[in-house]
């Protein structure tokens, strides 16, 4: 089949052959009948004559290439199906995964695995992203259920993980590795000061802790100044107290916001902290001392229809 | 102390500790021994340099794990050969990855799966007597060439829907029927649902499955991606044939299938109401290789139907009415083009 060279003169002819109705009767021969397949999709025709045009054409134009009926066929519609074979589910894209993330555990069930504990640590999709990733509204348990298998997988001996379930474990990670990230050590700076940080309730405290004689300032103010109860300054200091610290290092607190107890507790847990970077090796006598542990309390919210966040009013007959 | 020491020796902990029993080839071959040398080895002299060890373990990192179990592979096929042949017996992921043909149906075959066992007699369906061969042990037991005759007949009929173009559902929601649904459903290319079927889905189908996606296909299956733009606003799909495994759970899909006209194949216990569905097969529902062994079949048959259209499609024949280009160019819901309602909306006032 040799098709002629595509030149500005063959398309304009071709397209003013296409254009007019006469013209295109004459290039089907009535010879072959079949099923009406050009680009242009005119309906078959019923007519057998071919008209022959009545003047002789420029014998400079050449004919138009041949229909290729098979490829045709190929390109008219047939019908409308379901693009994956759980339509009906009403949540397609999901069963998929599912499916085939089984499919794998099933193939590569042999392979070794690691213990439960040694495997990798990976941060699959939160439910919220997932949701988004497939567009379907999955529900919890389900979706509890697909990580189950990534987890299988994910279990498999890290030499011999194949290619094939690498790229799906690694389909289903969360954008950005937040395993990845190493938070960095505290650190003294150029002066040997060490600078943490502390809150309880609604005190914030930054205190700097750099060697000395056990001299304390907070806000500017002599200890005893700020915190006027002993119960308070023990406990303030308890951190240097525990650990016989206390003529060693001088500290310089800031303190804002809240009240006596929670400001108290704040320094604490700051001078803990900072004495920390100082000396690392203290902190399983600080663990046990109870300062490094963090109180996340913080006040309840009062609701509607109670008196304070649980209290509700008192019953009244009438 | 003595005492104490016994215990640990003998108690269950230490029975329960998960070591591999030395399996000694020796054992298992049968070949004339050979003799081993008990005597102790010497421990390989390390190198003086301790990088050529480092340099060593880092030019083939996955060689250890990857040679064991190279090694545990080769010793399972070697050792697999032993032992006594067992024929005859029952494969039960047979069933499931080679299942048999409609021409495969035996009396045989039905009575092994446990297809005649129905339920107890004070649960059935008067409307089943007709299959029902008779009572043992306080159990109606189904006719079996009745029902390798209905079967026959499901079989045709999943064929010829699967030859015209039809979209056949395979649903088998009881627990355990998930795999055979979708190895039939993979057979057949046809659909599968094994978890709940959502009320609606028919009769409200645009709400639920609207979303899902679908495509445009030629005659041999394959995608047309240029008619994409036109399933935008088209009612959802809805079946030719739907085959239900345990049609006493779906009450609803049946039920929404009759008001749509979609015909049903059902598996019909002695206790189920054979005018549920359309073509009914009594045989047991409660038994997963008997359904196994019916979705199996009517898989097979739905993939014959397949390959009949498909080879019919590379002649360039085809046993249903195609959809046209200017057909899905139309709007759905109005049977007009999108351009021409402003034509139309005047000469309705």
């Amino acid at each position: 089949m040799a098709r002629p060279t595509s030149n500005g003169l063959t398309k304009a002819m071709q397209s003013l052959r296409l254009s007019s109705q006469f013209s295109q009767r004459s290039l089907v021969p009535s010879s072959r009948q079949l099923t009406r397949a050009y680009a242009t999709e005119a309906e078959p025709e019923t007519t057998n004559t071919a008209i022959q045009p009545e003047s002789i054409p420029d014998l400079s134009v050449q004919a138009a290439p041949e229909i290729d009926f098979s490829t045709s066929f190929l390109r008219n519609p047939a019908r409308i199906v379901p693009a994956s074979p759980s339509y009906f589910s009403g949540s397609p894209r999901f069963v998929d995964h599912v499916l085939h993330l089984e499919s794998l555990q099933a193939r590569y069930a042999a392979l070794p695995q690691l213990p439960a504990g040694e495997a990798p640590r990976m941060a699959w999709f939160k439910l919220k992203q997932f949701r988004e990733y497939v567009g379907e509204a999955v529900p919890v348990k389900k979706y509890k259920s697909l990580v189950k298998i990534l987890q299988r997988l994910n279990r498999i001996q890290t030499e011999m993980v194949p290619g094939e379930v690498r790229t799906v474990l690694d389909s289903f990670l969360r954008p950005g590795n937040p395993y990845a990230v190493v938070r960095e050590t505290p650190e003294l700076d150029e002066n040997g000061k060490a600078r943490a940080k502390g809150k309880r309730k609604e005190s914030k405290a930054v205190v700097h802790l750099v060697e000395g004689e056990g001299e304390i300032l907070v806000n500017g103010k002599s200890l005893v100044e700020a915190f006027p109860r002993v119960h308070d300054r023990e406990s303030a200091l308890w951190a240097l107290r525990t650990t016989q610290r206390m003529d060693k290092y001088n500290a310089w607190v800031t303190v804002r916001g809240g009240g006596v107890t929670g400001q108290t507790e704040a320094v604490t847990l700051a001078i803990a902290r900072a004495l920390m970077v100082h000396e690392p090796g203290l902190k399983p006598l600080l663990r046990r001392a109870g300062v490094i542990t963090v109180d996340a309390r913080r006040v309840e919210r009062k609701k509607p229809g109670h008196v304070k966040a649980r209290k509700m009013p008192a019953w009244v007959k009438r | 102390m003595i005492v104490r020491r016994f215990g640990v020796r003998q108690s269950r902990q230490l029975l329960a500790l998960n070591r591999r029993s030395p399996i000694s080839s020796r054992f298992l071959s049968t070949e004339t021994q050979i003799p081993v040398d008990t005597a102790q080895k010497e421990a390989p002299v390390s190198s003086p340099n301790p990088l050529h060890e480092v340099v060593q373990a880092t030019q083939n990192p996955r060689s250890l794990a990857q040679k064991q179990f190279k090694k545990q592979e080769q010793q399972r096929s070697k050792f697999n050969k032993l032992g006594s042949a067992v024929t005859d017996s029952h494969d039960p992921e047979g069933l499931l990855k080679n299942p048999p043909r409609p021409s495969d149906i035996t009396l045989e075959l039905l009575l092994a799966s446990g297809t005649h066992l129905g339920h107890s007699t004070s649960r059935w369906n008067p409307q089943n007597s007709r299959y029902i061969y008779g009572i043992r042990e306080g159990v109606h037991i189904i006719s079996l060439d009745v029902t390798a005759a209905y079967l026959r007949r499901a079989a045709k009929v999943v064929e010829e829907v699967a030859a015209r173009g039809g979209i056949i559902l395979f649903a088998g929601t009881r627990k355990g029927q998930k795999r055979s649904i979708v190895r039939a459903a993979e057979l057949a290319g046809a659909y599968h649902i094994f978890e709940r079927w959502i009320p609606g889905s028919l009769t409200n189908g645009q709400q639920i499955l609207g979303h899902c996606a679908t495509k445009v296909v030629n005659a041999l299956d394959e995608e047309l991606p240029e008619f994409k733009a036109d399933l935008a606003d088209r009612p959802s799909v809805k079946p030719d044939l739907v085959i239900c495994l345990n049609p006493l759970e779906n009450v609803v899909l049946l039920h929404e299938c009759g008001l749509h006209n979609v015909p049903t194949i059902g598996i019909i216990d002695t206790d189920a109401d054979p005018t549920r569905v359309t073509y009914p097969i009594p045989a047991n529902d409660d038994s997963l290789r008997g359904t196994n062994l019916i979705a199996g079949i009517l898989g097979r048959a739905g993939e014959a139907g397949q390959k009949r259209r498909i080879e019919m499609a590379r002649e360039g024949k085809t046993l249903y009415k195609p959809v046209t280009a200017s057909e899905l160019r139309l709007d759905p819901f109005t049977g007009v083009l999108p351009g021409a309602e402003q034509t139309k909306g005047p000469k309705r006032d």
